[in-house]
């Protein structure tokens, strides 16, 4: 039976504690050309979006599902 | 995290100035970045993943009130960000596990240390978050709970939640903490 105390101890095992590190690079310039960039929205992901709006609206129930999954 | 900023430069921030976008960027980066890395714990994902969160809050700008902290409302973005991040990258619970990441027999702390960490990647991202933040990183409850905007008695909740579950994993597998 492994308590509390030793399934934290067992995690910080796997996981050790991050150092206090920084980014290896200047990030702005990938920023600055992420907000330049053109949004694109494909067919598909309005399609899907659709799709699920209409299951939901069918099925209410499913929206916990989702949410719990969220 | 440094928030003693000036008002006129967030003012400037959420109408869109990337001057003062950037100079909000230069004072936090380090911050958000060490944030995300406690959540995502790979260096080089945190760099991604920072990305996507600071383009998220130029993206929302409009929804910051200038009077509140600025340095906040970019954690729970960071936060946001890095939780998507591991929905994405979760592997699921239930689906056929590769030979590679079956744990072996568990002998000893490492094998033991090993499964508790598989059975930790499959735990839903929302637990996984909360529980990366308490119980390996040590965070102070009220931070977590600002960081995801939800109250400390939630924060509670999901880890006691995330432990329950990363022991029925672990029985999954094979062990029965």
């Amino acid at each position: 039976m492994i308590d509390d105390d030793r399934l934290q101890h067992l995690l910080r095992s796997a996981f050790p504690r991050t150092a206090d590190q920084e980014p290896s690079r200047d990030l702005w310039p990938l920023i600055v050309n992420r907000i330049h960039a053109p949004v694109r929205r494909s067919w598909l992901d309005i399609s899907l979006a659709a799709a699920i709006a209409i299951v939901l609206m069918m099925f209410p129930e499913w929206l916990l599902l989702l949410a719990y999954h969220l | 995290m440094p928030d003693e900023l000036d008002r006129d430069l967030l003012r400037l921030f959420v109408q869109g100035d990337l001057d003062a976008f950037e100079s909000l960027f230069k004072q936090f980066e380090i911050d958000v970045y060490r944030w995300i890395l406690r959540i995502v714990r790979d260096a080089s994902t945190a760099e991604d993943v920072l990305v996507e969160a600071f383009w998220r809050a130029y993206r929302g700008r409009g929804h910051f009130d200038p009077s509140r902290s600025f340095g906040a409302w970019m954690r729970r973005i960071a936060t946001n960000a890095a939780r998507d991040h591991l929905r994405a990258a979760r592997p699921r619970a239930g689906w056929s596990t590769p030979d590679h990441q079956i744990p072996a027999p568990v002998g000893s702390d490492r094998d033991l240390g090993e499964a508790v960490a598989l059975a930790f990647r499959t735990l839903p991202p929302k637990l996984q978050v909360v529980a990366t933040l308490a119980l390996i990183e040590e965070q102070p409850y009220a931070e977590i709970a600002d960081a995801l905007d939800l109250p400390i008695g939630t924060v509670k909740s999901r880890v006691f939640r995330a432990i329950r579950a990363l022991r029925k994993e672990l029985a999954r597998l094979g062990i029965h903490p």
